[in-house]
């Protein structure tokens, strides 16, 4: 196999893109650990819920936009039940009973959409106007790669203004920091929880959309990613919103041209990556300093 | 305490009433992926094992009584399907077993079923038939996985072109199948430009995509199954690959493979199939089994539904043949050579080592046209002769185990 400049450059654009899912993936996470300290083993059902919450619509009314703004708010709402009835009582417990719960719901959850839809992946079909590449001598963008990295950029813009200008964002903020002081100032922290917490799966929903039109929606679609985000995660630093992103391009990077490389050693790079960053930094790139 | 007592009772009936179980005693336990990446194609094959018991049951039964057979999900994993065979075979007296859906698990399952002297039927694609895997207990309903490799590999160096690339799953099911193409290729002088080893149960394949897109060859060979195919060709079709002049080759597609992927699974598509639907109007016998199983489940049947039915029948019949259903030594000799004609004409599985002796279909896509029933385009049918190696070889495993896998 040759390997050139334009080879190398198509690279790095697919692992942008694959880069982009795991930091809109890892994002959600972050903000979930960060604001109520929950590790959420659900995240990936919440991704999958995504895919399937876009499927319907896509069905239904055949409008990919719509089905993406579906997944955000029906994953939001989802998490918004989830937080208030589920996770919420286990506050204060040991964070042991949070995992175990979050991975329980992932089982049943998993469950009952199988029960549901079937094992037989549902197909999203891309819409027209991002079939193809855009094409420059040897090097060759898909469309929807691009996309979905606008996207990510466009969300993290966002994310930034809210969690910066915005009232709510500032109170997210400092809840994360002192949630007994904000309390004390009277502010109804429970509700900024709950709030946090269907944001953050809101996000897995989103990317759940984003990818069901590359990977069929399926029950159990979720169960690899929730692995490889939490990788993403710990490799940023727990609770760093900066540290999901660069976590996010670097197993994208690493994917991307082991991949390339030596294939069969794709799935286990990324590990490999997460131990070595360990090793040198044990709370991963931006651990603690940059949180939320 | 005798309402509580009552009450149990009747919720007990009631659960065995709805679950299925019967109470009485099995004579063969069936393990199939109910759940995990392969669960589609697992479900095909349990669906065409049930309709072969209501066949066989409606002709009057195994030695004259209803056949009742055990079914669970193996979880696609070979200890759990082993655990389970083995809670069957101790709890229930069974010995006969069947199904599982991996050529990994199926060899996995075959080495235990020898150990424990059961006979096993293998519904799937799997190497028990060769080298050292053949050890007397094991026989194939589907194919030996090399075979479907070499049907594919033939069509397309003769029809579609000479260069190619190939991904391939990085077990023993991808790794047979890789074997075959390279020795094809190496005799009908194809030009291999490079493999690209994709881990179990991988669905994103788009790091792969540049150099896929790099080198270009005229042919490349989809080694991977189940919900890997189905994304990797989406994700083909995403990057504008399906339209351009490369040929895409699967030695063992499928027809959820085919909805899954939509348009994208276009007239540049061959897939390799041991049944397809439209083999009814060459074999009067299929017309019967493919209106059965549209009538009962409201789709066509697939080549897993083929293998789990035919695995299925073989074995009911021969246990009918043999005069029992517990005596292994008697049901494997009526087993070797057994002769039969279901789904696709007068078959047998050979005595030597096992195998089911079948034909391999090469479907060609049809993209958006396909629905309903109609899937593709049978474009050959490359019988047995043209796939199987001689007795001598299986046994040796030759030439497919001499290949020095790239990267291995």
């Amino acid at each position: 196999m040759e390997i050139n400049t334009s080879l190398i450059i198509n690279q790095i654009i697919f692992g942008l893109a694959l880069g982009a899912v795991y930091i809109l993936m890892a994002c959600g996470l972050t903000i979930i650990f960060g604001l109520l300290d929950v590790v959420n083993f659900a995240h990936g059902t919440f991704y999958m819920l995504g895919a399937f919450a876009t499927y319907i619509i896509v069905s239904l009314f055949g409008n990919f936009w719509l089905g993406l703004a579906f997944a955000i708010i029906v994953v939001g709402l989802i998490g918004w039940i989830t937080e208030s009835y589920l996770v919420k009582p286990l506050y204060g417990k040991d964070p042991l009973y949070p995992l175990m719960l979050t991975f329980g719901f992932s089982v049943a959850v998993i469950d009952l959409m199988r029960a549901i839809f079937g094992t037989v992946g549902k197909i999203v079909p891309l819409p027209p106007i991002f079939s193809g590449s855009l094409i420059w001598g040897e090097i060759f963008i898909p469309k929807y790669r691009l996309f979905i990295i606008l996207l990510t950029i466009a969300i993290l813009i966002l994310l930034w203004l809210f969690f910066k200008k915005t009232n709510l964002g500032m109170i997210i903020r400092a809840a994360t920091r002192d949630s007994l002081m904000v309390r004390a100032l009277g502010i109804d922290v429970p509700r900024i929880w709950t709030f946090g917490f269907s944001l953050g799966v809101g996000l897995a929903g989103l990317a759940g959309g984003v990818n069901s039109t590359i990977q069929s929606a399926l029950p159990d679609m979720g169960v690899e990613m929730t692995i490889e985000c939490f990788v993403v995660v710990v490799i940023g630093g727990l609770g760093s919103l900066g540290g999901a992103i660069l976590g996010g391009l670097i197993v994208g990077q690493v994917v991307s041209f082991v991949s390339l490389l030596a294939s069969d050693w794709s799935n286990v790079a990324i590990f490999i990556t997460m131990f070595v960053i360990l090793l040198v930094r044990t709370r991963g790139l931006f651990g603690e300093a940059g949180r939320l | 305490m005798k309402k509580f007592c009552l009450i149990s009772i009747l919720l007990l009936m009631a659960t065995f009433a709805t679950s299925g179980i019967s109470l009485a005693k099995p004579i063969a336990a069936f393990l199939f992926p109910l759940s995990g990446p392969f669960s589609a194609m697992g479900t095909d094959m349990k669906k065409g094992s049930e309709l072969a018991i209501e066949d066989v049951n409606a002709a009057g039964g195994v030695l004259g009584k209803k056949a009742e057979v055990v079914m669970g999900d193996d979880e696609f994993k070979a200890a759990v399907a082993i655990r389970k065979f083995k809670e069957m075979v101790d709890g229930m007296g069974v010995r006969a077993i069947g199904g599982t859906l991996s050529g990994g698990i199926a060899v996995a399952v075959n080495e235990w079923a020898c150990k424990n002297k059961v006979v096993y039927m293998s519904f799937c694609h799997s190497s028990i038939p060769i080298g050292k895997e053949q050890c007397g207990y094991g026989f194939v309903s589907g194919m030996i996985p090399y075979q479907t490799g070499v049907a594919t590999a033939k069509y397309a160096f003769k029809n579609l072109g000479k260069s190619w690339m190939i991904v391939t799953q990085d077990y023993r099911f991808g790794h047979d199948e890789l074997a075959a193409w390279m020795v094809i290729s190496e005799r009908m002088g194809g030009k291999f430009l490079g493999n690209i080893y994709s881990p179990l149960g991988q669905t994103d394949y788009s790091a792969h995509i540049p150099r896929i897109a790099a080198t270009n060859p005229d042919i490349l060979v989809i080694n991977v199954y189940g919900q890997s195919m189905d994304a990797l060709i989406k994700q083909l079709g995403e990057a504008g690959l399906t339209n351009k002049k490369m040929k895409f080759v699967i030695p063992k597609s499928h027809l959820y493979t085919i909805k899954a992927a939509g348009a994208y699974y276009n007239e540049n598509f061959f897939g390799g199939h041991t049944f397809y639907w439209t083999l009814q109007e060459k074999y009067p016998k299929a017309k019967k089994f493919v209106e059965a199983y549209e009538k009962k489940y409201g789709e066509v049947p697939s080549q897993d539904s083929d293998g789990g039915y035919v695995g299925t029948r073989a074995l009911l019949e021969a246990m009918n043949k043999a005069g029992t259903t517990t005596d292994v030594d008697k049901i494997i000799k009526t087993l070797k050579g057994f002769k039969m004609d279901y789904n696709k004409g007068p078959e047998e599985f050979r005595a030597c080592d096992h195998i089911r002796m079948t034909s391999v279909i090469i479907l060609q896509g049809i993209g958006a046209k396909a629905s309903g029933r109609n899937f593709g385009k049978v474009v050959a049918e490359i019988p047995v002769e043209e796939t199987l190696e001689s007795c001598e070889n299986n046994k040796n495993d030759i030439p497919f185990g001499k290949v020095k896998l790239p990267g291995k």
